[in-house]
């Protein structure tokens, strides 16, 4: 870094982080925005819908890519001053908050329905399961193994931070390998259990918000999964240090994140929501 | 809150353009690449102003149509939108494309980024001393997904909707109109659209956040910043917190239209009130997102040119953090029509009415601020002190609104279109005209003419209060909202609404050349043009400022005060 | 038609700013000319289509004739600025609230923040204050303009959550029901306690304007009607002075069943039943339009409920196919005929009623 240059005007004094111009950010949301048009056009059968959403996931991807390597460049360049390690801190606990939000959302709706049933649709009738639910997932079966799988990945991750932070690397690979398995396990059962549900995916309130609560959070397992993949190759690669690592925590909070919601979905959806009902 | 730099020497005449330290990146490189603040800032501003202008040309589409009863130029309109022989539903369906476009693109295009994005970018870091914003790039991503979330919105105007092309939901998006109600890609569009639009404004939240929080200079404490660091500190929870919610809540209404769910369903035992208890959890919280920012921008301009610390600066910090805490709590007096049970209709009469205490305590603050002062009514102090009556005159609508009891009359009628474009159209823009007088000279480094800007004052504040004091009378009246057609005895205060928009038109033209005159004949802007009021840091630094300013953190001194 | 020209009653006006509120109760309420019972019977003779009503008349199944609304009664007066005239206690308890309680305070509130505005511009300049004061604290102050505006609101707070309270007093055990129903974009209203027949409801089309309902007459060509917008072919009719309980729902999408003058709002939200209970003062015709966007035709849906003496009410019900008082069919009822009975009362089959009403 290059914090003692002087005083000079024009030259940078300070430890935060100034920029060069970037493409990433408009080539991110290019695909972004190529990506929801083709789903428009995709969810109503009309030209182009079957490939535009691929297309734009692809931009997407591809520039969130580039965007992601510079800043790992940047870290090893040692952009990343203490005080800018503080920016991503905040910025993480910022995102992770919005995220909670957005699960409130979810919850509100699972709650909603489960707490007033409504009286007048058929497929309800009053009760909770609906009568359409004829038999809900063993809460104690695949998902009570779903949750242990999940709780161990957390001490899994905190190993490898453990290990990382006491320089043992082999400890730190193992630990994220641990993870990253025990994760997409837990992204495998899901899967399993979503193609033997006893119930469809739409038509009443409680596949609706069942599917959308747990699918919503299979997605941020998988994202999650990602991101310790990243930082699996970045072991490998023989980044991080014992005091510098933020990419690494990011993807451990996101991940603990991930595992809270879990307990409660767990605790709410599955046991509280399907108390009673038949199992299947 | 003066924060004043007593050792800083960041800012020189040596620091100006003809420095190479300065340079500034090439065209594409610099607009379409920008990772910083104040270019970024322009941007946003120069997109607040295009959307600004299209949802005002909406709404004088909407005027003239209003003019009489009767449906006269709504055919017309239709064909704009690309329909070959609209029937007359699909005549009538365009006007709740209208309503629907001009509230979504009021709100997300216009107000938010032009008070957040664009004065939020080019001051916070300014006025808290800092160089840039915490994460430059996600500033930039930040902007596009905003541009684009309004190009998903125009879109949406030229594909079916329900009866005719576009969305036609309102921009509150109510299920099931937005959902059975609308088959046609048009409201897939609209709902990208928020999605884009608000996934823009989350980041922004995190990086203004982060950015106040870690990024101001040594000695400026959390109650030695600025109050419009402070306004824009409050909003950004706001934001980052609600915001989300309303992404849920839109998310259920894709699924539903497309994928089978039945969250807002009533076949499938979905409740429509569920979703406007997600909409109104974030959209309550939205309106103050929409006015805070105002808040801080007035409380600068009012201390500037009274010439006097504000007054009871703790006062109202606080107080717009309890007008943010309690906006979370309120929002279901925007449904007390939709059967609330008793208990909460009264709970939520009561919580609402409480916001009216610390909109007070700042109400009343800028006038004990002002009290004493040796006052110079400079254009953007007359904006502010038109923004203090305006805004008073919407929030007492609102403080009736908020009685549950008495909502029943009003709700849905022109009362509420009366008392929320008090708060916004005359609340929220008038403090963005202020900003906008205040800084301008600052961010283009040349002076407006103070005459033209007066008399945009005095034309737009007649003007808008012409086409919106008469809505009280004709929602007292009855006359309900989203209605493109009306009875005869709505006639007349319809009438003179509409012709209370040409005034306000006429306004902005002079607004218009005013800028213009700025760039071609006005003066070079000192770096202080306000003189010994103005003590915040941007007015340290040139006009323009930098490229990059504060390369040397400014440090403010023990004696700082407010 | 045109009702009356602006009625600018000096009173009203300044009730409506606020200064003298309590005052809009009372002044320039134009007196409720009409007598609905007086009226009833002259007409049908002069309209009915002969067969039918001759048998109607024979029966003595129930003969009705819609009720000519007053001007400025139960619906907006031209150039208006103040709330409608109420004609249940509710109402009337509410527009006091607003007119004798919120109206004055801001007022007040709103002159005040202008008049120290004012004195800051006059006093507080550059030229008359040339050096500013720097005060910035006064703890006193600022406790003041805290708690006096808690007080006001506590104020405010009492009698309105007094109201909400009394709008939610459940209806008596043997009240009437009517189910409300909105669709786009009309209204239907069944009667279950008088042998569950429905009434359909729609807009009365407007000369010189594009159809909006096919098969429903123009508003104007009956004696009876009401301003253009607001008149429909069949009118919700209740009976007066006694609760009725409103059950409102929706077909397709949410709309709401607004009527000012009766101080009534209730969303029709599909999945759901909203109760409301409704008593209304004096006979007469309250109109009110769809008060939730429900697409294209939102601003042609208006409501016009009729509230009559329960002797013309019961007369109405009967004919109804089905219509029934006390659960009892009027004895000799002629089936077939009885539909067609009554021009423009009808509801069950409203383009038949009319069409027969057409003969005119
Ligand atoms: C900038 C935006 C903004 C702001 C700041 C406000 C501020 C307030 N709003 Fe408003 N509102 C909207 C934007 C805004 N609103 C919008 C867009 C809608 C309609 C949405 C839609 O349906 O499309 C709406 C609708 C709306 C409703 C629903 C109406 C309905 O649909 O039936 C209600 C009801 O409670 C309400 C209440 C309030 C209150 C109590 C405040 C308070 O915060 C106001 C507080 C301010 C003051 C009171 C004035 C200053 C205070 C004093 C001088 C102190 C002394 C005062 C007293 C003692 C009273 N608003
Ligand atoms: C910020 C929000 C905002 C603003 C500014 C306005 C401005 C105006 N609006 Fe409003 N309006 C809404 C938000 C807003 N509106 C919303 C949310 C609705 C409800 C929609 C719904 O029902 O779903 C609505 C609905 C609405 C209706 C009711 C429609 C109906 O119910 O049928 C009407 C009717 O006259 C109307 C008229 C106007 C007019 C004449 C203006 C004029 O004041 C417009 C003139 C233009 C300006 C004053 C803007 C100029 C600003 C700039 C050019 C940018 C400046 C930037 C900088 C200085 C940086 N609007
Ligand atoms: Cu029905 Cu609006
Ligand atoms: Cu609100």
């Amino acid at each position: 870094m290059n914090g003692d240059e002087g005083t000079m005007a024009g030259t940078k004094n300070h430890d935060y982080h100034i920029l060069p111009p970037d493409i990433a950010p408009l080539a991110t949301t290019i695909g972004a925005f190529v990506f929801t048009s083709g789903m428009v056009l995709y969810m109503h059968d009309m030209p182009g819908g079957a490939f535009v959403p691929w297309a734009g996931l692809a931009i997407l991807l591809a520039s969130m890519f580039m965007w992601f390597s510079k800043i790992v460049k940047e870290a090893h360049a040692g952009d990343h001053t203490p005080v800018v390690q503080l920016h991503q801190r905040y910025g993480m606990i910022l995102f992770i908050a919005s995220e909670v939000m957005f699960f409130v959302g979810w919850f509100w709706a699972f709650f909603d329905f489960s707490l007033f049933p409504s009286e007048l649709a058929e497929t309800v009738g009053g009760q909770w399961p609906p009568k359409a639910i004829e038999a809900v997932m063993d809460p104690f079966a695949l998902p009570l193994l779903n949750t242990l799988i999940l709780l161990c990945s957390g001490t899994t991750v905190t190993w490898a931070h453990h290990s990382l932070i006491h320089g043992d690397r082999d400890g730190l690979k193992k630990g994220l390998w641990a993870t990253v398995l025990l994760g997409l396990l837990f992204s495998c059962i899901q899967a399993y259990e979503y193609l033997h549900a006893p119930f469809g995916f739409g038509g009443n309130t409680y596949s609706s918000a069942f599917y959308m609560a747990t699918g919503f959070h299979g997605f941020h397992v998988i994202v999650g999964t990602i991101m310790l993949i990243v930082c699996l190759k970045r072991a490998y690669n023989g980044d991080f240090t014992p005091r510098q690592h933020f990419g690494f925590e990011a993807a451990a909070w996101y991940w603990h994140f991930v595992d809270v919601v879990w307990l409660f979905l767990f605790v709410a959806v599955y046991i509280w929501g399907g108390w009673g009902h038949p199992i299947h | 809150m003066a924060t004043t730099a007593d050792h800083f020497q960041a800012h020189s005449e040596d620091h100006g353009h003809k420095h190479e330290h300065d340079h500034k990146p090439a065209f594409f490189a610099r607009w379409f690449m920008s990772t910083n603040h104040k270019d970024i800032g322009t941007m946003y501003l120069i997109f607040a102003i295009f959307a600004g202008i299209i949802g005002g040309l909406f709404s004088g589409m909407m005027r003239v149509e209003l003019n009489e009863p009767g449906i006269q130029y709504l055919d017309t309109f239709a064909r704009w939108f690309g329909a070959v022989n609209p029937d007359f539903n699909s005549t009538l369906h365009t006007w709740n494309v209208l309503i629907t476009a001009h509230g979504l693109i009021m709100v997300f295009f216009m107000v938010m980024p032009a008070i957040i994005g664009g004065f939020g970018n080019w001051f916070v870091p300014l006025m808290i001393g800092a160089p840039d914003m915490a994460f430059p790039r996600m500033n930039n991503i930040s902007f596009w997904l905003t541009v684009f979330g309004f190009f998903s919105l125009l879109c949406s105007a030229f594909v079916p909707g329900g009866t005719g092309n576009g969305a036609g939901t309102g921009w509150t998006v109510y299920a099931p109109l937005s959902t059975s109600g609308s088959p046609g890609p048009a409201v897939d569009f609209g709902i990208f659209s928020l999605h884009l639009a608000g996934a823009g404004s989350i980041m922004g939240a995190i990086n203004f956040i982060t950015t106040i929080l870690n990024m101001r200079a040594p000695g400026m404490t959390l109650h030695k910043m600025p109050l419009f660091v402070w306004s824009v500190l409050v909003t950004a929870f706001l934001l980052l917190l609600s915001l989300p919610v309303l992404a849920a809540a839109i998310t259920m209404l894709l699924t539903d239209r497309n994928f089978g769910t039945t969250f807002f369903d009533p076949a499938g035992g979905g409740d429509p009130v569920l979703y406007q208890h997600l909409f109104w959890f974030f959209g309550h919280p939205e309106v103050y997102i929409m006015i805070l920012p105002g808040f801080g921008i007035i409380s600068q301009i009012v201390s500037t040119f009274s010439k006097k610390p504000v007054f009871g600066y703790l006062g109202m910090a606080y107080a717009m953090v309890a007008i943010g805490v309690v906006g979370f709590i309120v929002w279901a007096h925007h449904m007390y029509a939709t059967g609330l049970s008793v208990n909460t209709k009264m709970y939520f009469t009561a919580a609402t009415m409480v916001i009216a205490v610390p909109t007070g305590i700042k109400i009343f603050s800028w006038i004990a601020t002002m009290w004493g002062g040796s006052a110079e009514f400079k254009s953007p102090m007359v904006w502010a002190i038109g923004f203090i009556f305006l805004f008073t005159v919407g929030g007492v609508t609102g403080v009736v609104l908020a009685n549950g009891g008495v909502d029943d009359v009003m709700h849905d009628t022109y009362y509420v279109v009366a008392h929320f474009h008090y708060v916004l159209s005359l609340g929220a823009v008038t403090a963005l005209f202020a900003g906008f007088y205040y800084w301008f000279p600052k961010m283009s480094g040349r002076m407006h003419s103070e005459l033209l800007a007066h008399l945009h004052f005095a034309v737009f504040f007649v003007g808008v209060n012409m086409i919106f004091f008469p809505m009280h009378f004709l929602g007292l009246q009855g006359m309900p909202r989203r209605y493109p057609d009306y009875a005869e005895a709505y006639a007349h205060w319809n009438h003179v609404a509409t012709i209370g928009y040409m005034v306000m038109a006429s306004s902005l033209v002079i607004w218009f050349v005013n800028i213009i005159y700025a760039y071609v004949a006005g003066r070079r802007a000192a770096d202080n043009y306000w003189g010994e009021g103005a003590t915040t840091l941007e007015w340290t630094l040139s006009s323009p400022p930098p490229f990059h300013q504060f390369e040397t953190l400014p440090v403010i001194g023990e004696t700082a005060h407010h | 038609m045109t009702f009356g020209k602006y009625i600018h009653a000096p009173g009203r006006a300044v009730a409506s700013l606020g200064l003298a509120a309590a005052a809009a109760l009372t002044a320039s309420v134009p007196a409720f000319a009409q007598n609905a019972a007086s009226s009833a019977p002259a007409a049908p003779s002069a309209l009915a289509t002969g067969a039918a009503e001759g048998a109607a008349l024979a029966s003595g199944t129930g003969s009705y004739t819609p009720m000519k609304p007053v001007e400025g009664v139960g619906m907006p007066v031209d150039g208006g600025i103040g709330l409608q005239t109420q004609y249940s206690k509710l109402g009337e308890y509410g527009a006091w609230i607003h007119d004798g309680i919120l109206m004055p305070i801001i007022t007040i509130i709103c002159i005040l923040v202008l008049v120290l505005l004012v004195i800051i511009a006059v006093r507080f300049n550059r030229r008359a204050n040339p050096v500013a004061s720097k005060t910035s604290h006064n703890t006193l102050l600022e406790v003041v303009w805290t708690l006096v505006p808690v007080l006001i609101l506590i104020g405010i707070a009492v009698p309105s959550i007094d109201l909400i309270a009394k709008q939610y007093k459940p209806a008596p055990e043997g009240a009437l029901t009517i189910k409300v129903t909105g669709n786009q974009w009309f209204w239907t209203y069944g009667y279950p306690d008088n042998g569950d027949f429905e009434v359909i409801s729609n807009m009365l089309n407007i000369p010189g304007s594009p159809t909006i309902n096919n098969g429903v007459r123009e508003v104007g060509s009956r004696p009876w009607d009401g301003p253009a917008h607001l008149e429909v072919d069949n009118r919700m009719v209740v009976p007066v002075g006694e609760p009725i309980r409103l059950q409102v729902t929706a077909a397709d999408v949410i709309h709401s069943l607004g009527v000012p003058s009766l101080w009534l709002k209730i969303d029709a939200v599909p999945g759901r039943i909203n109760e409301k209970v409704l008593v209304i003062e004096k006979p007469g015709v309250y109109y009110g339009q769809c008060s939730e966007l429900c697409g294209a035709k939102h601003a042609y849906m208006p409501i016009a409920i009729e509230a009559l003496p329960r002797a013309q009410y019961n007369a109405w019900v009967l004919t109804h196919a089905g219509g029934e008082i006390d659960g009892q069919k009027k004895p000799a009822a002629v089936p077939a005929a009885a539909p067609a009975a009554a021009p423009a009362a009808d509801a069950s089959e409203a383009p038949a009623g009319e069409a027969t009403a057409e003969a005119e």
